[in-house]
């Protein structure tokens, strides 16, 4: 006996052994159908007695197995079916020869045989045989399981007068010496007379009358012959065949126990046939029954001694088996008794004993197995260790056996079969097809058998001619064994990978294989590893604004209230958030992935492109190449979207080394994210600005698109033309420009900026491809005082501040100032020539197409920066009054800071020549100004909050309008030749508060007429000695609140050019009533006159000097408010006056 | 010979073989025993009594080796596999390297900067295992 059966319990003790098999051609699905409803028969109960036969069916039974027959009696082939196709009547007698010959086979055990023919009907089917049976065709066929159940009931009968003929054998007779095919030539020439050798026939015969009993259905004499059998067999030394005792012994105590069976096979065996005997069968030893009392209570007792308990089963199984295992020949029912055994300890769930019953299974040696038979066994082995819970050890012999399905020994290595194998061993090493079981956590299971048992996989599907299945295969183990597998061994796995996908590119769908198990696809997550994920906004001058005010922006918010301190935290969803900047439709949009290559070569990741959802999106992939070991490398994905709403980034897709792969993010580990979703808004023009100048490289701010740098001298203009192009798709309809200075701490005279932007909004709408050019005239105005230091109080000259009024002689008397002084120190040099950077900010706004309905606009910037070199400086101003009270002069220290010579002229005034770096004093005659008169406060001015701003913003305006008055130019000449236009110097900076206050009118203001014609500074008023000169004063008031009085004293005197002033002129001149004059107050705006006479006496030039004499001491008004004009009157003969 | 640590979810923290280059051998053999390991492990959770003795002496011998091992109370199993044909080591000894090989992994844990459930690699205890492994070939 060679071949083991692995599939043996322990209850196949009880049943016996019929054999079906195909005769002739047979077709074999057909035959498998019919096989299987004969096998539905399993169990028949016997009509007159209350037992139990059971049939084991099997339709290959190597003959060599049956000669153990004697052995144990369930080996033995009791009965045969066969089935076979007979179409005509004329090959029926063949067809019956062969039957014949068939039983012949198993001839010498068979208790009975049947036959069933299928297509054959009719005149042969009248001759009427018990052991054949004639069916139509193979559907055809309703009574084969009656005709089975009648066949094994005529085993029954034969079964059962067997063994009432050994059982009451009489000692008397001689009995025949049962035993094994190894032993026969043994015992030739044995003392067949001995007491020894009796004793073993008797122990061997019990033996097999127990054998018999337990098929019979007849537990309870089985167990007692059993008994008898052990120990008969034991006093001989008979082995083997105690071992057979044993054994049977225990599978009886097993029938018992389980009556459920220990195979595992849940149909198998239906305890619920049975009579009364069969559930007196179930109740334990002692146990009471339903109805109190056991029927026959002397068969429980019996039982009860006679049966084995758990533990002494396994016991005796282990005996038995030692007592097998001194045979070498009895291999296969050592190895059999095994599995039978561990069986019965995966019931009883003693793992640890099973698990050494199998380890000696192993150890079995069954001499030169084929190569079948080894796989079969290891399967075998592999599922009992899984039976008993043991699930690496079951997965290593699944292993085992799949390495022997292609041992190279093999002549046609069964690839498949290895393959289907290998597959069922991943449980047991802790590895799933999927790689998202490996996605979380650390890495589950033992990695180096995990990496060996994937290469496997690789190279048996590739082997089975699967090339999908290894790329798949191989992937997954480059996914999740990365971290495990050495430098060489990834430059490996990666060759071969690449080498496959050339013939099979590896994909992102499920592959199926044919036995239902599905392969999930494999992302190459890993490959390049991502760090992070972070959505791109546009480019500064592309992002959409959003019109304010349009829609209540601020309602947004779910909460009713306005303030809330509980801020809704949403943590959980924060992939899910919607990231608070838009995305244009029809727009390149970016998305910036932190990735790094683990590999330790160049990973070439071709075709990586965005993932999304929600909106059309374009998805323009890159290819990159990634350093070996590199560090975090940043990749930009674009992509167009092609709708407005909301985009989701999901992931992005990859090829690499030839597989495509889905990464989709919330499966990644370890990623950042600031957000997944974007607005995208609908589409908006796109306009392109160039300018005149060139662009500068210097961005101050990274919001402007483009800026332009120049360089002017203060008080240049320059102008610069911007073309504006629409690059876009869309229709430009409006736009709108706005400029911002960048706050400086230099103070700006001006407007920095200013451009007309009619023409350019004539032209649209603006199509694409269109442009529209707009000049912008930039001019610099800075402060053109010099340092502060520089103005120090102009009191040191004691002239101005008087307010005396000053003739135009002493003009000369003053004493000369250092004006020409050369500034020549460095130091003082730098100071000037320090260069002033001025920088705006230029603002399109520009909206149109179908973003404009929706309320979006955009924003394009251009920087201006304007390096602002000194030109002028005014180092000093001073006022001087002139002759006149209207008039004064204003003096201005101008210094020329640049290298060039210059040349500056003002209004109604010769130029001035400059030589570089030099200094020099300019007058200028100005009429005083009458600030109150002017067009002060418009609605702005009114709105500035405070007293100060006010004061400022009044300053600025009498600043700008001395200025425009003065209208200061300056020329560099050697450039003069150039389109220069003039550059203007503005003073505005230099005027002070003192300064101002003398260039303004006086509110009062002082008329004086004499003798009808009115007088003023160098007016000279002619008279007639003898007459009377009428002399009239008016004060017109001016200011804010009401003046006066006053007394007005006249005196006059003679000058005589000498320093000498005369003043004893009782004699010369009379007045005609008082030379003081009383003015009561002047409300403002009202004038009052007071009018009095002079007559002189003789020729001759006087002055009149007006003296003032104030009431109202409370108040100081300042001297300079009581300027008057000083008369100038030249008393001349009637005649002379004639003439 | 060969030491390893296995926790709880079964798979390696740390192997250990001499000589190298049957090493895939070694990890079926360790692999497979742990089945033997959990079955111990389960049998000793009924029987109350044994819960102190942590050496659960030898798993099984193969032919050529035999597997010992050794279960912490937190179920981290440390196995350790040795020539068949070594005979100088005994069941204490063999209890003894298994103590030190848990004092030496309880310092492991210690350290704040080891991330339970990581493959370890600390120096301290690599050297009392190469010492280990000096001491018994």
């Amino acid at each position: 006996m060679s071949v083991p059966d692995y599939m043996q319990c322990a209850e196949d003790h009880q049943t016996v052994l019929v054999v079906v098999q195909p005769m002739g051609i047979v077709p074999e699905d057909q035959f498998f159908r019919i096989y299987k409803r004969i096998s539905s028969v399993s169990q028949v109960s016997i009509r007159d007695s209350q037992r139990v036969l059971f049939i084991r069916y099997r339709h290959h039974y190597p003959p060599e197995n049956n000669e153990w027959g004697d052995f144990q009696t369930h080996r033995k082939v009791v009965g045969l079916i066969s089935v076979t196709s007979c179409n005509t009547a004329k090959e029926w007698p063949q067809t019956s020869d062969r039957f014949h010959g068939q039983k012949e086979v198993f001839g010498s055990t068979l208790y009975d045989s049947r036959l069933l023919v299928f297509g054959l009907q009719g005149e042969v089917a009248e001759q009427q045989r018990t052991d054949v049976a004639f069916y139509p065709s193979y559907d055809d066929c309703p009574d084969v399981e009656k005709r089975v159940e009648d066949f094994v009931e005529s085993i029954f009968i034969v079964l059962e007068s067997k063994r009432l003929d050994r059982a009451t054998d009489k000692s008397g007779d001689k009995l025949q010496l049962l035993c094994v095919p190894f032993e026969k030539k043994d015992f030739v020439g044995l003392d067949t007379d001995s007491r020894h050798y009796k004793k073993r026939c008797q122990g061997r015969m019990r033996k097999h009358v127990g054998d018999l009993c337990l098929q019979a259905g007849m537990l309870q004499d089985a167990l007692v012959h059993y008994h008898m059998a052990v120990e008969l067999l034991r006093s001989v030394n008979d082995f083997l065949w105690l071992g057979a005792a044993l054994e049977g012994l225990c599978s009886a105590s097993v029938i018992f126990h389980y009556p459920g069976g220990t195979s595992g096979k849940s149909g198998a065996r239906k305890p619920g046939v049975s009579s009364a005997a069969d559930a007196g069968k179930r109740h334990r030893p002692g146990a009471l029954t339903t109805n109190a009392i056991s029927a026959d209570t002397s068969t429980e007792i019996g039982r009860a001694k006679n049966c084995l308990s758990q533990e002494d089963i396994i016991e005796k199984y282990k005996e038995a088996i030692s007592n097998y295992g001194k045979y070498k020949s009895a291999g296969v029912i050592e190895l059999e008794a095994c599995i039978k055994a561990v069986r019965v300890l995966a019931i009883q769930k003693r793992a640890m004993e099973a698990s050494e019953f199998l380890q000696n299974a192993v150890y079995i040696n069954l001499g030169q197995l084929s190569e079948e038979e080894k796989i079969q066994r290891y399967s075998v082995l592999s599922e009992l260790y899984e039976l008993i819970g043991f699930h690496r050890k079951s997965a290593f012999f699944k292993r085992v056996a799949a390495m022997q399905c292609v041992a190279p020994t093999i002549p046609e290595p069964g690839w498949k079969a290895c393959y289907k194998l290998l597959l069922e061993t991943l449980p047991g090493y802790s590895l799933s097809l999927d790689p998202k079981d490996f996605s979380k956590g650390t890495h589950r299971g033992w990695a180096a058998v995990q990496l060996r048992l994937l290469h496997e996989l690789v190279y048996a599907s590739r082997r089975m001619g699967n090339p999908g299945l290894s790329v798949r295969h191989l992937s997954f183990l480059l996914q999740t064994m990365l971290d495990f597998l050495s430098d060489q061994e990834k430059k490996e796995v990666t060759q071969s990978l690449e080498n496959y996908t050339s013939k099979c590119p590896g994909g992102m769908e499920v592959i199926s294989l044919p036995d239902g198990l599905k392969l999930p696809p494999v992302p190459f997550t890993k490959l390049p590893i991502v760090r992070s994920v972070s959505l791109l906004n546009l480019p500064a001058s592309l992002r959409p604004h959003k019109v304010k005010g349009l829609l209540g922006q601020g309602m947004s918010s779910a909460s009713p209230f306005i303030y809330s301190p509980i801020t809704m935290h949403s943590r959980g969803d924060e992939r899910s958030k919607k990231i608070d900047f838009q995305w244009v439709q029809g727009d390149v949009c970016e998305v910036q992935l932190m990735v790094y290559n683990p590999m330790p070569f160049e990973l070439r990741v071709e075709n990586m492109g965005l993932l999304t959802s929600g909106v059309d999106f374009e998805s323009l992939p890159a290819a990159l190449s990634l350093p070996a070991e590199s560090g975090l490398y940043p990749v930009t994905l674009v992509g167009v979207p092609r709708t407005a709403g909301n985009i989701t980034i999901n992931g992005y897709h990859t090829s690499v080394f030839g597989v495509s792969s889905d990464c989709l993010l919330e499966g990644l580990v370890g990623v950042k994210s600031s957000g997944c979703m974007v607005e995208v808004v609908p589409s908006l023009p796109r306009l392109q600005l160039c300018t005149s100048l060139p662009r500068s490289a210097h961005l101050s701010s990274e919001d402007l698109s483009t800026s332009v740098s120049l360089q002017l001298f203060n008080g240049e203009t320059q102008q610069l033309t911007i073309t504006l192009e629409n690059i876009g798709t869309e229709m430009l309809n409006t736009l709108e420009l706005t400029s911002k200075t960048l706050s400086t701490k230099e103070k700006l005279f001006g407007e920095f900026l200013t451009w007309d932007l009619q023409d350019a909004l004539s032209h649209l709408p603006l199509k694409s491809g269109q442009s529209v050019s707009i000049p912008v005239n930039i001019s610099a105005k800075l402060d053109f005082s010099g340092q502060e230091n520089l103005l120090h109080d102009l009191n040191d000259d004691g002239i101005s501040v008087t307010g005396l009024p000053v003739s135009s002689p002493l003009r000369q008397v003053l004493k000369p100032r250092a004006e020409n002084k050369p500034v020549g120190t460095d130091a003082s040099k730098n100071e000037f020539n320090h260069v002033k950077t001025l920088e705006a900010v230029l603002t399109f706004k520009y909206s149109g197409g179908a973003g404009e309905v929706e309320g979006y606009y955009r924003e394009l910037s251009l920087g201006v920066r304007v390096d602002v070199e000194p030109s002028v400086f005014f180092t000093r101003v001073s006022t001087l009054p002139a002759t006149s009270t209207r008039q004064c002069h204003l003096l201005l220290d101008v210094f020329n800071s640049t290298e060039h010579e210059l040349t500056l002229s003002a209004k109604n005034n010769q130029d001035l020549v400059l030589h570089a770096s030099e200094c020099q004093r300019m007058a200028i005659q100005v009429d005083k100004f009458d600030f109150d008169s002017m067009p002060v406060m418009d609605h702005d001015a009114l709105r500035l909050a405070t007293v100060r701003q006010q004061e400022e913003k009044r300053q600025q305006v009498q600043g700008g309008l001395i200025n425009s008055t003065l209208d200061i130019h300056w020329t560099i000449i050697s450039f003069t030749k150039g389109s220069c236009p003039d550059k203007t110097a503005s003073v505005e900076g230099v005027l002070n508060q003192l300064i101002l206050e003398h260039l303004q009118l006086a509110p009062l203001q002082w008329d004086v007429v004499v003798n009808g014609e009115p007088c003023d500074c160098d007016m000279i008023a002619d008279c007639r000695v003898g007459d009377a000169v009428p002399l009239e004063v008016k004060l017109t008031n001016r200011s804010k609140s009401a003046v006066g009085p006053f007394s007005l004293t006249v005196i006059p005197f003679q000058d005589y050019q000498n320093g000498v002033q005369n003043y004893d002129l009782q004699d010369a001149i009379t007045f005609i009533g008082s030379n003081t004059f009383y003015m009561g107050t002047v409300n403002p705006t009202e004038n009052s006159v007071c009018v009095g006479a002079l007559l002189f006496l003789y020729t001759g030039d006087f002055y009149l000097n007006i003296k003032f004499q104030d009431d109202s001491t409370a108040r100081d008004l300042p001297p300079a408010w009581f300027c008057l004009p000083s008369v100038h009157i030249r008393a001349q003969e009637p005649i002379q006056a004639a003439a | 010979f060969l030491i390893c640590v296995a926790i709880r979810a079964n798979y390696p923290l740390y192997i250990r073989s001499v000589p190298t280059q049957g090493e895939l051998k070694f990890h079926y053999t360790v692999h497979t025993s742990l089945d033997v390991v959990e079955e111990k492990i389960s049998g000793v959770g009924k029987a109350l009594a044994d819960q102190r003795e942590l050496y659960l002496g030898l798993l099984y011998p193969t032919e050529d080796y035999k597997v010992y091992g050794y279960v912490t109370n937190s179920k981290v199993k440390f196995v350790i596999v040795v020539d068949s044909s070594n005979t100088s080591l005994r069941d204490n000894e063999i209890r003894s390297m298994f103590r030190k090989l848990h004092n030496s992994f309880t310092d492991v844990m210690c350290n704040p900067f080891y991330n339970p459930g990581d493959p370890i690699q600390s120096k301290a205890f690599d050297s009392i295992v190469s010492t280990m492994m000096v001491q018994a070939c």
